[in-house]
């Protein structure tokens, strides 16, 4: 089992996008217990990344509540710098 | 969506994104406050119980190289081997304590280590050695670090480092070197040359560190890092710092006889524990403000410790303690002033307020 910010940033190797929600939904099973595993721990996650160019912003909209929701996908080079300090 | 609902949604993600900066310079400047307090704890510590004999009466005859160096490592090997214990603790509390074991042995946990001990036992070794062979001079040099870890963070990833960044920088930088000139004496040592080199290891030593450890919080949890930077630094401290401390003078037992004491030492390990708990908040907050806004910021943020540690013992040291000599000068608060100006200069273009100004008179006109 990896540490969850690493499953985190892991998860977007698999997917073409993701938005924090999706990311919590995603890992409920394995990491359902975890305190952290909440949205907006996990959209500081994602950020955090997005500022250090691990991830960037795909796209964005609005939810029912009004709130934004950000999209984020890893790039060519995010990817790689995942894959070479996460290991499967 | 339509046009209303995509500026609505455009203005909704800049306002989230500028919160979100503006949290980690809040975060960056809180490491430099909570950097300030543990100073003044440590500082505090280091007067109780057997340190009082130690730097006072010295009944027990210790040597100057002793009193001067090996009880200044002795300290702050004390202070974090109590901040990893408070760390472990913040760990265990937040259910993070298996992810911490499971981070130790992956890359960006192994590079959170080599943060730890360039920034531990390697900069405080050339700092300590610095101060040896220059004197006092040495001091400013170390206040580079936040322009080294600008640099490297340009450099290794790629981070944004524009002209006005680099200005503000500089305003930093000259402002922690005024506040690190105050009270240079002429107490130059044998070699100035070799110590500014030396002395430049630590700046070196402490600018890797933010990087490495900026980078390493991108994908580790801060407070996660910040366990294992505790941890690290508090081993390596005893088991390197302290034995080559112990080979330059008094015989390499020296330093674990003194610890001996110094743990049995009660009113003043209560102290290590209040200043272990301020350098466990101050890192993880260096850490994270480092990650959140990059290293040019972060380091230039976490810089105002230069500041907030002589104020913070200026406030519980002569204030609440009653203790004479730790008034702030003019330069200090001169010096604050322009580190704050620099800060605000790294942050943003001050020409933008007065453009953006103008921009909204005409908006408003049309």
């Amino acid at each position: 089992m990896k540490p969850l910010n690493y499953a985190i940033l892991k998860h977007f190797t698999k997917v073409e996008e993701a938005s924090a929600s999706h990311v919590v939904e995603a890992l409920k099973d394995k990491y359902g217990d975890f305190k952290a595993l909440n949205e907006k721990e996990v959209l500081t996650a994602l950020m955090t990344a997005e500022a250090n160019g691990l991830l960037e912003e795909s796209r964005y909209e609005l939810s029912g509540s009004g709130d934004v929701v950000i999209y984020y996908r890893a790039h060519q080079e995010g990817l790689e710098a995942i894959n070479k300090y996460i290991k499967d | 969506m339509t046009k209303k609902s995509t500026a609505a949604a455009i203005a909704a993600k800049d306002k989230l994104k500028a919160s979100f900066f503006k949290k980690g310079v809040t975060i960056g400047l809180l490491s430099g406050l909570t950097y300030g307090l543990f100073a003044a704890f440590i500082t505090l510590a280091m007067q109780r119980g057997i340190w009082g004999d130690w730097y006072g009466d010295n009944t027990a005859g210790l040597s100057t190289f002793t009193i001067v160096f090996i009880l200044g490592a002795l300290g702050t090997a004390l202070n974090d081997i109590c901040s990893a214990v408070w760390a472990l603790i913040n760990c265990g509390r937040k259910g993070k304590l298996q992810d911490f074991f499971r981070t130790l042995s992956t890359a960006p946990g192994k590079m959170l280590m080599v943060a730890a001990i360039m920034g531990g036992p390697i900069a405080n070794v050339a700092y300590i050695i610095g101060i040896q062979l220059a004197g006092s001079i040495a001091i400013p040099i170390t206040a580079l670090c936040p322009a080294i870890g600008a640099i490297l963070g340009r450099v290794l990833y790629k981070q944004e480092l524009n002209k006005r960044m680099a200005l503000g920088i500089i305003i930093c930088v000259s402002a922690s070197i005024i506040i690190g000139s105050v009270g240079i004496g002429g107490d130059t040592g044998d070699s100035i040359v070799l110590g500014l080199v030396i002395a430049f290891v630590a700046a070196l030593g402490w600018g890797l560190e933010g990087v490495l450890a900026g980078f390493g919080s991108s994908m580790v949890d801060s407070e996660i890092s910040i366990t294992i930077r505790q941890v690290t630094s508090g081993v390596a401290n005893f088991l390197i710092l302290l034995p080559i401390l112990g080979l330059l003078g008094g015989g390499i037992t020296l330093p674990f006889e003194l610890a001996g004491q110094a743990f049995a030492s009660g009113s003043a390990m209560i102290w290590f524990a209040v200043s272990g708990f301020f350098a466990f908040i101050s890192f993880m907050w260096w850490y994270q403000g480092n990650s959140m806004t990059g290293a040019a910021m972060g380091m230039a943020t976490n810089g105002t410790y230069s500041f907030f540690g002589p104020l913070s013992c200026w406030v519980l040291l002569g204030i609440i303690m009653g203790q004479e000599g730790w008034s702030l000068t003019a330069i200090e608060w001169f010096a604050a002033v322009t580190m704050a100006i620099g800060i605000w200069v790294i942050a943003m273009n001050p020409l933008d307020l007065i453009f953006k100004k103008k921009e909204e008179v005409i908006d408003e006109a049309a």
